[in-house]
């Protein structure tokens, strides 16, 4: 009996001691900025604020160190809009990109995927919104009901990439941490649509959007409440609030790392640090580093300027690489240094022979693979990258980046050799021998190859390029007429066949990994500039625009099916390659000059940034796949 | 003069109704919309475009409606106070525009004091002492304030408070007082930070009013009651304070009609080089991007300004100088 009390008071004891320690542990950790709240009783201690089991940020990079609470970001925009850079930056996402290119589980603490076609996402128990409400399966039920399939809040429907032949999902809550969306066919476009830069999201903070939203208030409530706040009726007010990637309602609770605190209009924002983040560093203390996030408007002419004159921590968008040698000269006195991120196009600026244009003489030499690679070997990209990328370009095709796991030197290199000669034996074995008096060859109906190329008009770079490719072109007897348009001018000309070749930038995804959709090779939007028609024919479900007939083609179509039925990365991988291997060859798409640089100011105190990084939309959400939120400010230098 | 009045208001209905056809034309003039804009800035930046989200908007802008029809839902929400709304900012015109008037009036009245104070007494120094020393090199520096693009003065002025004083470049206030509430530190702040927008705006000016009131006075100083009036023995300060200054003010009331929309979108391209916090960048913004409500309702209020501006100043002539009446183009 004895014996056993002073067990039972012992172990008592132990647990006492080992509870306070875990305590005292905790109360150290609390980031500072908190910690007088938490004393105060306004924020509940960090154990409580943490999921259960937090993501662990821990990242292998040299010069990667854990690092110290404090601070603030300061960061130059240029439009009040602009605040929505804050999501992506910050890169909260359910599943999202590691440095790798991987996509690992964020917000979620795992993901069951069975052949792409059911996805059951389980939540991290105790995650709570920025307002210490519980995130669970509710905010996912809430988006399904009563947002995605509600009429008056999404009158067109559900987003593209919630479809698979235009058919729904079947959307389950398994119980309160747990979801499962179940397809027919597999939907590979799912988990990159989550992890992008302007995400699918899929849940909404439900206990904060329902006092809006008709179904929960009543319908003459609701529209009451947004005339009074000047709406039209309660779906617009409510489509106003509900805008978590627009980031401009300081009420709306979020799950990213920092919370925007200021209303629209403004000259500057002020985000504070989210108590309830549920990312930590491998010390188990809560992320982000940073308390305070400062984002100034300033008109967008004057950022290189002010990031010259020391008044950023970190500044990319808006600095153009023509800033480079201002910015690096001020280096030193404004402590801040000056990175070169890659750009992730495929090419900087690319040539679309289009493939349906009207005009049927043209149609057909378009559609000549050896017309292709006639005009690609016309190109001079040395002299392009010398002239308008000071060098710093590589000359190439228009293909994936040497940083993809897909990226092949053959890629690159195949047709895209300045070669007139060869080039000019092409045209020759076409059939385009005849000449007219000033040595422009002759199409096969006598008028001369006056080939004019659409533009949409609103970059320099693009014209100081053609207007090199055209001085090299006429060495082949084809003269080149650039014809400036306004966007959507120039889109109408090329969907309708009117225009014969616009210019563009490449790929807009240069770095590819297999798992990611290789939509932009095969013809599946109308977008496509190179075949509008094929395009629009898959995009409207075989009903509008034209079937394609071109036998690779074809295969390409047959290839992107495979790719959306694979069940393993290395069959992705073989149809990628296959894939790109055909747009090699058949040359769909000229390209010019890639990996063109970006520059990065990066205040001297600022840690964690790594020196060398890709600067991209999609996939990275510029530097949210870099953890922002471990970036910290090493002040015991100064 | 009543019945004057009463005309002259209702002459402005059919000009406004006219300014507003024009300037709705005008924002309708460049291809494309707000909407395409905002794509295209999109594009410029690498980002990617919902195509179903902008479908949306079009529709709930209404862009997607001929343009008869927006315009006659503009005017017809003008009519009762609804001025449509921002598709920039998402959220009602005068909601946007409101936060800004307070910090824009601020700034155009101190530049307006600050011009009148410096304007005045050289103006009168430069005519009384013609071609004299002082005039020349008083001309001399209004030429050059005339001669200098405010952009560029905004400029060097800005360099130079940077590395003097260590103000921060651009901006009404230091970036940490921005939509705090009022303080003697902000005052601080803002008196700190203004004086270079003061400056730089007040010198075209100035150099302007002072060539004005230099000639004006020139002018009546040449008369003969002012010759009388001197032969008679009155002191020459008397002399001056009493008539030719007096006549020479005239300007300076008509003035007030151009005033008037000066103080609400004052300075535009020095604004935007400083990036103040007033109302001129966001009428440049607003035009650019094509947000046409927001441009549109800007523009009416400047105008409107400007009629009546004008009106005031016709009455004020007429109060104040016993010569000019009011009878010339009504009667008959």
């Amino acid at each position: 009996m004895n014996v056993r009390t002073s067990l039972l008071v012992r172990c008592a004891l132990a647990l006492a001691t080992m509870m306070l320690v875990t305590l005292s542990a905790a109360a150290a950790d609390e980031p500072p900025s908190l910690a007088a709240d938490v004393a105060a009783g306004k924020l509940p201690p960090l154990a409580q604020r943490l999921p259960a089991t937090p993501r662990v940020v821990d990242i292998s990079r040299p010069g990667w160190a854990t690092g110290r609470y404090g601070g603030e970001l300061r960061m130059l925009m240029a439009k009040d809009r602009d605040i929505r850079m804050m999501v992506v930056y910050g890169y909260a996402r359910l599943i999202g990109y590691d440095e790798k290119l991987q996509l690992v589980p964020d917000i979620l603490e795992s993901l069951d995927n069975v052949g792409n076609r059911i996805f059951t996402l389980h939540l991290r128990r105790g995650h709570k919104w920025s307002d210490g409400q519980p995130f669970t399966s509710e905010d996912f039920r809430y988006y399904w009901e009563d947002v995605a399939n509600n009429k008056d809040v999404s009158p067109f429907g559900l987003p593209r990439a919630l479809l698979v032949d235009n058919r729904a999902p079947k959307f389950e809550v398994v119980d309160a941490t747990t979801v499962r969306y179940t397809w027919d066919e597999p939907n590979p476009q799912f988990l990159t649509a989550l992890a992008g830069p302007s995400p699918l999201f899929i849940y909404r903070p439900a206990h904060y959007l329902k006092q809006f939203h008709a179904k929960y208030v009543g319908l003459e409530k609701a529209n009451a409440r947004a005339v009074a706040a000047g709406s039209r009726n309660w779906a617009g007010l409510y489509q106003k609030l509900d805008e978590q990637f627009r980031n401009d309602n300081p009420d709306l609770p979020t799950l990213e790392p920092w919370i925007n605190t200021t209303p629209l209009p403004t000259t500057r924002f002020v985000l504070v640090r989210n108590p309830y983040f549920h990312r930590v560093d491998r010390m188990g203390r809560q992320l982000p580093y940073i308390d305070r996030v400062i984002v100034n408007i300033t008109d967008d002419k004057l950022i290189p300027a002010r990031a010259g004159a020391g008044s950023v921590d970190l500044q990319a968008r808006y600095l153009r690489f023509d800033n480079y040698t201002f910015l690096k000269q001020s280096e030193t006195r404004n402590h801040y240094r000056v990175y070169l991120w890659e750009k992730a196009l495929g090419s900087q600026v690319a040539l679309y022979p289009n493939l349906n244009v009207e005009d049927p003489v043209w149609r057909t030499l378009m559609r000549d693979v050896r017309f292709r690679r006639a005009l690609s070997l016309g190109i001079d990209r040395h002299e392009i990258n010398e002239v308008v990328y000071f060098g710093l370009g590589q000359e190439s095709a228009n293909t994936v980046l040497p940083r993809s796991p897909l990226f092949r030197p053959q890629f690159r290199t195949a047709w895209s050799t300045f070669d007139p000669k060869r080039a000019n034996a092409l045209l020759d074995a076409i059939g385009l021998t005849k000449r007219d008096d000033n040595g422009l060859r002759l199409l096969p109906d006598g008028r001369p190859m006056e080939l004019i190329i659409d533009t949409a008009g609103e970059s320099s770079e693009e014209t100081d390029v053609l207007e090199l490719i055209r001085d090299t072109w006429r060495q082949l007897g084809i003269a080149m007429f650039a014809r400036p348009s306004q966007r959507e001018v120039f889109r109408k000309r090329v969907f309708s066949g009117k225009s014969m070749m616009s210019v563009f930038y490449g790929l807009s995804n240069g770095v590819p990994t297999p798992e990611m959709s290789p939509s932009e090779l095969a013809p599946t939007t109308q977008e496509q500039l190179e075949w509008p028609m094929w395009g629009q024919y898959y995009e409207q479900n075989r009903k509008g625009g034209e079937k394609p007939e071109l036998p690779e083609v074809v295969k390409l179509v047959g290839l992107y099916g495979e790719w959306r039925r694979a069940s393993d990365d290395s069959e992705r991988e073989r149809v990628w390659l296959e894939m790109l291997a055909i747009h090699a060859e058949q040359v769909y798409t000229i390209g010019t000059v890639t990996h063109a640089l970006q520059p990065v100011v990066v205040s001297d105190d600022l840690r964690n940034v790594p020196a060398d990084g890709i600067f991209s939309w999609d996939p990275g959400a510029y530097f949210g796949m870099y953890n922002v939120d471990a970036f910290w400010f090493d002040t015991e230098g100064r | 003069m009543l019945l004057y009045v009463g005309k002259r208001v209702l002459m402005m209905i059919p000009t406004l109704f006219a300014i507003s056809i024009i300037v709705f034309t005008i924002i309708q003039l460049p291809p494309g919309n707000y909407l395409e804009s905002y794509i295209a800035e999109l594009q410029a930046q690498g980002e990617s475009v919902d195509q179903q989200k902008v479908a949306f908007l079009r529709e709930y802008y209404g862009l997607d409606k001929p343009i008869p029809e927006q315009y006659v839902r503009w005017v017809g929400g003008m009519l009762h106070g609804d001025f449509g709304y921002s598709f920039e900012f998402n959220m009602p015109v005068t909601k946007v525009i409101g936060d800004r008037m307070l910090l824009t009036i601020i700034v155009s009245f101190v530049t307006i004091l600050f011009t009148w104070c410096v304007a005045f007494p050289i103006g009168i120094y430069s005519a009384t002492h013609q071609y004299s020393w002082g005039d020349y090199g008083l001309s001399l520096v209004g030429f050059l304030g005339i001669a200098i693009p405010n952009f560029m003065l905004a400029l060097v002025m800005m360099y130079v408070a940077n590395v003097l004083f260590g103000t921060t470049i651009g901006g009404l206030m230091d970036p940490e007082f921005i939509g705090k509430p009022w303080t003697l530190e902000k005052v601080k702040s803002v008196l700190e930070h203004s004086w270079i927008p003061v400056i730089v705006i007040g010198t075209s000016g100035t150099a302007g009013m002072i060539r004005r009131l230099r000639a004006n006075l020139l002018d009546e100083l040449q008369k003969q009651y002012v010759v009388t009036a001197r032969a008679k023995g009155l002191p020459p300060g008397k002399v001056l304070r009493k008539y030719p200054l007096r006549m020479a003010l005239n300007f300076f009331i008509s003035d007030i009609g151009s005033l008037l929309p000066h103080i609400i979108s004052g300075a535009e391209i020095t604004a935007v080089v400083l990036s103040l916090p007033t109302t001129g960048p966001m009428l440049l913004n607003a035009l650019k991007s094509q947000d046409m409500y927001l441009a549109g309702t800007f523009l009416m209020f400047l105008a409107l300004l400007i009629v009546v501006g004008v009106l005031v100043s016709d009455l004020a002539l007429v109060a104040l100088d016993p010569r000019i009446r009011l009878t010339g183009g009504v009667a008959r």
